[in-house]
């Protein structure tokens, strides 16, 4: 799942997780994902969550994914321009797995997915 | 615009004689890149003026330039993750039962470009090694503008966001402006110095852990043959050297034996099993 | 402090850098040569206002063929496939991005804005109530493109 207010930066997150086969669903903000997870009936593997946006921001979504036992085995990774160290730890200490910082290059992006052993092996030569 | 074949030939001799590096063909609007900044710096037009002036008139501040500029390689945090891997669960366990005295080990990062190797491997002693437990690590380079950003251990937000996990990141650097810098206590165990693996090495002790990753693959055989002989010498009886995942002492160096490491491969210096046959006897 | 010592047109130099290597340039062989030219002429503006303890602007612009470029380097599509959605929105990303980082460089408590970004020409004076105070200007495949930071007048008399 890619959450971002970007439909700019939604393509690119798509592209890149699109190869490593995964097929991505999008939203604008925190609201509207929880919205489509709560409909859906598989939950997604792993969620691309931006910072700023409007109605629900990412740091909210990720506070109220953890407090829901349906979204526990949901991977977060924060994906913002938010780049001050206390936003990362805040990020951290709420729930999110790991935290890439815009701008990102595409291999950046496979390695901390790597990371989460979201890569299977050799995908990110 | 590309590069003429005869300005890639030169450039490909220069590195080659310079630093051993074999620049495959295909290469030349790599080379090209690279070498923009370097001809602005010395106030040429282009590239191809700034070749034509320095085949015409040898200089060595020149050539350390273009040796720089294509040695430079974009370095990864922990990168291939395995040896880090093998690191903690295979190689720091045997050499905390074997230096149970001292309570010390030296590492070494060949070949550290900008720093970053040599900061995983602190990092990742950091967390395994036990308390009380000190180490050193040495990182070196053929680019004296690489050990000196390695020095400054700043890197920008593209290279933080490089395999390294956010947890460490909050933990082990602290952001001074658009940077982040290695914290000092990390900092501390690190140093850089100036080396070309190819020349005799200086004498320094040796170390348990000699990481001389992506090095060898630019290599010919001989000079493959002569760093490995150079780097034995400075590893210790029971230390571990690791390469890169492409690379091998097989073949090249038999004084090398290969184990295996966790899901990875490691080298070990061949015990010399006529000596203990000796001292049996 | 000053703002002109926590961001400095060497600050913007390597954000430019940064966001040329992850979308506009990953290759590495057409970086934005720095001409200084803050007189050239651009057609799209991107900016994110910045408000709290902070008050001012970020503002990316370019030629419109360096925008369509732009939009189609970060989209990886052709630059005849490029819409003006498109571009609006990839500038948009460019000047958050960029004012992202920024924030993270100005004293705490700032919130940044949503992009605002607008495809009509203009010079430089975008903001009748605020002072440039950092820019960086250059070109890219010969398009200008340029990246600059405006404070807010009212806040600089009250520090001042």
């Amino acid at each position: 799942m890619v959450i971002d207010d970007s439909r700019a930066m939604r393509m690119i997150l798509k592209r890149i997780v699109a190869k490593l086969n995964f097929e991505a669903i999008e939203a604008g903000d925190g609201q509207e994902a929880l919205d489509l997870l709560a409909t859906m009936t598989e939950v997604p593997e792993l969620a691309l969550i931006d910072w700023n946006m409007p109605n629900m921001n990412g740091l909210e979504f990720v506070t109220k994914v953890r407090a829901e036992p349906r979204l526990r085995e949901m991977t977060l990774v924060m994906v913002t321009t938010e780049s001050e160290q206390s936003q990362i730890v805040r990020a951290l200490a709420a729930g999110a797995h790991e935290y890439v910082i815009k701008p990102f290059t595409e291999g950046a992006m496979i390695e901390k997915l790597a990371l989460l052993g979201l890569v299977p092996t050799g995908a990110n030569s | 615009m590309s590069l003429s074949q005869s300005d890639f030939a030169f450039v490909s001799t220069l590195v080659r004689r310079e630093a051993a590096i074999v620049l495959a063909p295909g290469k030349e609007y790599l080379v090209e890149a690279r070498l923009i900044p370097v001809a602005r710096q010395v106030g040429a037009g282009s590239v191809a003026e700034f070749l034509a002036n320095l085949q015409r008139k040898p200089n060595p501040a020149d050539q350390r330039r273009i040796i720089d500029a294509l040695t430079t390689n974009e370095t990864s945090w922990f990168r291939d993750r395995e040896p880090f891997t093998a690191l903690t669960d295979v190689v720091l366990p045997d050499l905390v039962k074997n230096r149970a005295s001292q309570r010390r080990l030296r590492l070494w990062s060949a070949a550290s470009s900008s720093g970053q190797e040599a900061y995983s491997l602190a990092i990742t002693l950091q967390e395994a090694l036990p308390t009380g437990w000190g180490y050193e690590i040495m990182g070196s380079d053929i680019s004296t503008e690489m050990i000196k950003r390695a020095e400054a251990a700043e890197y920008s937000q593209v290279e933080v966001n490089r395999g390294l996990p956010a947890t460490q990141l909050v933990q082990y650097f602290e952001r001074v402006g658009a940077h982040w810098r290695i914290a000092p206590h990390l900092r501390r165990n690190v140093s850089f110095k100036h080396m070309n693996l190819t020349a005799p090495l200086p004498a320094i002790p040796p170390f348990d852990v000699i990481f001389l990753r992506n090095v060898l693959i630019y290599f010919d055989v001989a000079t493959k043959k002569s760093v490995l002989r150079n780097v034995a010498r400075l590893l210790r009886p029971d230390g571990w050297l690791f390469l890169g995942a492409a690379e091998t002492t097989i073949g090249i160096d038999d004084n090398y034996e290969r184990v295996a490491a966790g899901r990875t491969s490691a080298y070990r210096v061949r015990s010399a099993v006529p000596a203990g046959a000796v001292r049996k006897g | 402090m000053s703002v002109e010592t926590v961001v400095s047109e060497g600050d913007l130099a390597e954000m430019v850098e940064q966001v040329w290597v992850s979308y506009l340039d990953p290759e590495g062989v057409s970086p934005l040569l720095v001409t200084g030219d803050d007189g050239q002429a651009t057609e799209v503006h991107s900016t994110v206002s910045i408000t709290g303890s902070w008050h001012g602007h970020l503002v990316y612009a370019c030629s419109l063929k360096a925008a369509r470029r732009s939009a189609a380097a970060f989209l990886a599509m052709e630059e005849d496939e490029v819409s003006q959605e498109d571009i609006s929105d990839v500038l948009g990303e460019l000047a958050n991005i960029v004012g992202g980082n920024v924030k993270a460089m100005l004293p705490a408590g700032c919130f940044l804005s949503l992009p605002t970004v607008v495809l009509a020409p203009d010079t430089a004076s975008y903001y009748p109530a605020a002072e440039r105070i950092s820019g960086l200007y250059g070109l890219w495949d010969a398009e200008p493109v340029s990246i600059s930071m405006w404070q807010s007048v009212k806040q600089q008399e009250a520090t001042a």
